[in-house]
């Protein structure tokens, strides 16, 4: 199957680590049916990579457990280009954007390096008391 | 030999951990983690295979890691780390010489 160009939109909320990481590739997995890509698409990899990298940092850090108001999410592709965005309640994040690819015997901080490799644009700004985080990849 | 399945992440990266644990309080320092059901890893996954070859290594051991997919090799060279984990492509090959 030859794919596609048409728009895909994907929205939910999410509260839980693992079943908030289920719906994130649950939604790459929709769209990779929607856009007729094969099932080793490597942009679309190297993107779901990435996802799950800022998903597992949102989830943990951005949601702490008990808290009311869910991560909102968002997967949107359209000419060419997937934006995926959360929106979530935690403290504001410092200094982690800028960090560098840790040492090969680091047992972590290595997340967020790894995801701005991956993608062609990691954003990420603090918006009253929610943070907003924003990753593009052009497939 | 260990062989973990499904997603190799913040949620089933403990499990990896205690496998190797278990496996090194045994005694059995020699390990090859099977990658071949493992579908999707992130850097906490690649955090408990490196906290695995630590515990592996202070044992005098050796760890091996065998069939990795596509995306786990992907990761494992952006991160550098297929210079610390030498990968097979298969089982087979992972226990030649072991």
């Amino acid at each position: 199957m030859r794919p596609t160009q048409e728009p895909f939109e994907f929205r939910a909320t999410l509260t839980a680590l693992d079943q908030g990481l289920d719906v994130l590739h649950h939604s790459v997995e929709l769209l990779r049916q929607a856009t007729g890509r094969p099932a080793g698409d490597r942009p679309l990899m190297l993107f779901e990579t990435a996802l799950g990298e800022i998903g597992a940092n949102v989830l943990t850090h951005g949601h702490p457990e008990g808290a009311a108001t869910p991560v909102e999410y968002r997967l949107h592709f359209d000419r060419g280009t997937l934006l995926a965005s959360f929106v979530d309640p935690g403290p504001p994040v410092r200094d982690h954007l800028a960090r560098a690819m840790p040492e090969p015997t680091s047992e972590d901080g290595r997340g967020l390096a790894l995801a701005r490799t991956l993608l062609d644009e990691l954003g990420y700004e603090r918006d009253g008391e929610v943070n907003r985080w924003r990753l593009v990849k052009r497939l | 030999m260990v062989a973990p399945t499904g997603r190799l992440d913040v949620v089933g990266a403990p499990a990896l951990k205690d496998a190797i644990s278990e496996l090194v309080k045994h005694g059995l320092p020699r390990v090859v983690i099977d990658m071949e059901g493992v579908s999707f890893v992130d850097s906490t996954g690649l955090g408990s295979v490196i906290s695995a070859l630590k515990q592996i290594k202070g044992s005098q051991g050796e760890l091996r890691l065998a069939a990795p997919n596509q995306q786990v090799r992907v990761v494992l060279e952006l991160t550098t780390l297929d210079r610390v984990f030498p990968y097979y492509a298969t089982v087979e090959e992972a226990l030649t010489g072991f």
